[in-house]
């Protein structure tokens, strides 16, 4: 256990919980207090935290899969293809990339999923291979040597000296797509976001300073929490 | 028997211009050590992956057990044929126990059966299984990995076992200790041993037979001993190097030669009677034996001079012991290491067999020429 990361997340566990009553408690005004109250908050955060899982699960699932495709030797000259192909996706800002598809796909919910998917799959995908191919190809010769199928050489040697890797890519992903569903709010998809697009909007400094500080909190929490999983499957 | 055979094998790499080993000729006899040496480059790690084919060769045939290879399921060639590479390869995300079961694992072994296996052969390598099986590969010294190395590999007992510079990583003492220890385990075990090495000096000590290759091709195949009285041509005998009458000090170990026995005190017997036999030996040294007759220190004359009335309180311990199986060579460096005119022998169980002098190392070699 990592003291430091677990300081971090009681810390940032208690700040959010303070933020929260201390602006529903002073609000600056009648306006704001309509969505500074605890049930606009809990939904705010339900919205926000369901985006991320979402997508940061649907970009696991693809990227690793791709992952560990790319890094199959029949497929090695896909690699830099498919590389680059996510590389310039990641190139474009977030909300640049919610524009884009607000303009195809319409307003709502799935529309920033799908969005904050494609942005979240860079990291995860770049980790997966690069924790493959970085694995000692002694490693590797020899469990083939002893005789293991590609498939056992895959699921129990290249993955689990990946994963700590993959989870270290998973971990930048989350953080990235907390910040980026901050802003699915302008396409109408809720989330903290709402309160800064809407203090904004109506110039309520409360609200921007309220959905500001706890989405930041929301982005530490997480990377503590899975900062504490990747080192745990650290190998020693 | 012949156990393993290359017949016109070639290994050409796509998109090289030359070939990596250029019609390979050889047999290698059941039972024995054949060792590929050579200078980097000279296609002997090549033409040992080509036997379980982690390398497919471009023509000609290698048959085990007159068994073309190739009509062999590389899977199960493989399960079939011990496996050590350079630096090992141990999985480090695996426990000493996993790694060892690894084949044991992928021949779907039931577990119980599993688990006796490893204790066994950890044991066999001199490894405590209650201390190393749960630990980790980075929790053990180079020489205790290559140990659980060669454990992995033997640990399915198969007939064939390749190995590529498998005590290469560690330093020479350890080395040599190595090497001792895997030449005990082979004298039991007879297994078909494919050694590949760069250095000669390993190779004369390990080798039944000797394949001396140089860009791809075979430039000599013999016995350690032919090696060295009759080089094929400059180049083997530029390998095998000038001063081959020390060479040949790799040929002969210490259990060949008879051994002086210096006398015996136990750790509890009184001054006098050390004093007494340190005078009355030749090398002017007594063996200390603890109560199981194991081998603890020495008394010499500068060991008198101390304070005490027992043996206990005045011997000093004994270090860099040769076993039955060092090289006469090995037990040279070590009397030049310590300054003395002799090196102390035991045997396998830690009790003393004799000293060996400069002295018996002079008419060994020339017994043996």
């Amino acid at each position: 256990m990592n003291r430091r990361n677990l300081i971090w997340i009681i810390v940032s566990f208690l700040l959010s919980v303070a933020t929260i009553f201390y602006f529903v408690n002073y609000p600056g005004g009648k306006m704001a207090a309509r969505l500074l109250n605890f049930e606009t908050i809990t939904k705010a955060y339900q919205q926000h935290i369901l985006m991320v899982f979402v997508a940061s699960a649907a970009a696991i699932i693809v990227s690793v899969s791709l992952g560990i495709l790319i890094t199959r030797p029949f497929f090695s000259k896909w690699a830099s293809i498919v590389d680059n192909i996510v590389n310039i996706a990641q190139t474009i800002p977030s909300l640049a990339i919610l524009a884009l598809f607000f303009t195809y796909l319409g307003r709502g919910f799935s529309t920033a999923i799908f969005a904050l998917w494609l942005y979240a799959l860079l990291p995860i995908l770049r980790n997966t291979s690069a924790g493959i191919q970085n694995i000692s190809p002694g490693i590797i010769e020899s469990a083939r040597g002893m005789g293991m199928s590609n498939l056992h050489i895959l699921t129990r040697i290249e993955l689990p000296l990946a994963l700590p890797v993959i989870m270290g890519g998973i971990r930048t992903s989350v953080v990235i797509t907390v910040g980026a569903a901050a802003l699915a709010s302008f396409i109408g998809a809720g989330g903290l976001g709402d309160l800064i697009v809407t203090g904004l909007s109506v110039s309520r400094n409360t609200l921007v300073v309220a959905g500001g500080i706890l989405s930041a909190l929301l982005a530490i929490f997480l990377d503590q929490v899975l900062d504490l999983i990747e080192d745990s499957l650290r190998i020693r | 028997m012949i156990k393993i055979k290359y017949e016109n094998v070639v290994k050409q790499f796509p998109g090289s211009d030359h070939l990596a080993v250029d019609n390979l000729n050889m047999e290698v006899h059941e039972g024995e050590i054949c060792i590929l040496v050579g200078p980097s480059g000279c296609g002997k790690t090549t033409s040992m992956k080509m036997t379980n084919r982690i390398f497919e060769h471009t023509s000609g045939h290698i048959y085990i057990d007159g068994v073309d290879n190739r009509d062999i399921n590389p899977i199960e060639l493989r399960l079939g044929i011990g496996y050590v590479i350079q630096e090992i390869g141990l999985f480090p995300h695996m426990t000493i126990a996993d790694n060892v079961a690894t084949v044991l694992v992928e021949k779907k072994w039931p577990k119980n059966k599993i688990h006796q296996r490893v204790e066994e052969m950890l044991n066999l390598v001199g490894l405590d299984p209650e201390i190393y099986s749960k630990r980790r590969p980075s929790g053990l010294s180079g020489g205790q990995r290559q140990r659980v190395g060669v454990a992995r590999a033997l640990a399915s007992d198969p007939p064939v076992m390749l190995m590529d510079e498998p005590f290469g990583a560690v330093d020479p003492i350890t080395r040599a200790r190595l090497q001792n220890e895997f030449l005990r385990l082979q004298e039991q075990m007879k297994k078909t041993i494919i050694f590949v090495t760069h250095d000669i000096d390993e190779a004369i000590k390990m080798g039944d037979r000797i394949a001396v290759m140089r860009y791809g091709q075979l430039v000599q195949y013999a016995t350690p001993d032919d090696l060295l009285s009759m080089p094929a041509n400059d180049f083997v005998s530029s390998l095998v190097g000038g001063n081959r009458s020390i060479k040949r000090l790799n040929l002969i170990k210490v259990e060949d030669i008879d051994l002086y026995r210096p006398p015996e005190v136990a750790e509890g017997d009184s001054k006098t009677k050390v004093v007494e036999a340190v005078a009355g030996d030749k090398l002017g040294v007594a063996l200390v034996v603890d109560d199981r007759g194991k081998l603890v220190g020495t008394v010499t004359n500068t060991d008198l001079k101390r304070k005490g009335e027992y043996v206990k309180d005045i011997y000093a311990p004994a270090h860099d012991l040769v076993g039955p199986k060092s090289t006469l060579r090995d037990t040279l460096s070590i009397m030049l290491g310590y300054g003395e005119g002799y090196a102390l022998a035991v045997d396998q169980e830690g009790k003393p067999r004799g000293a060996v002098s400069v002295d018996d190392i002079f008419s060994a070699v020339k017994d043996n020429e």
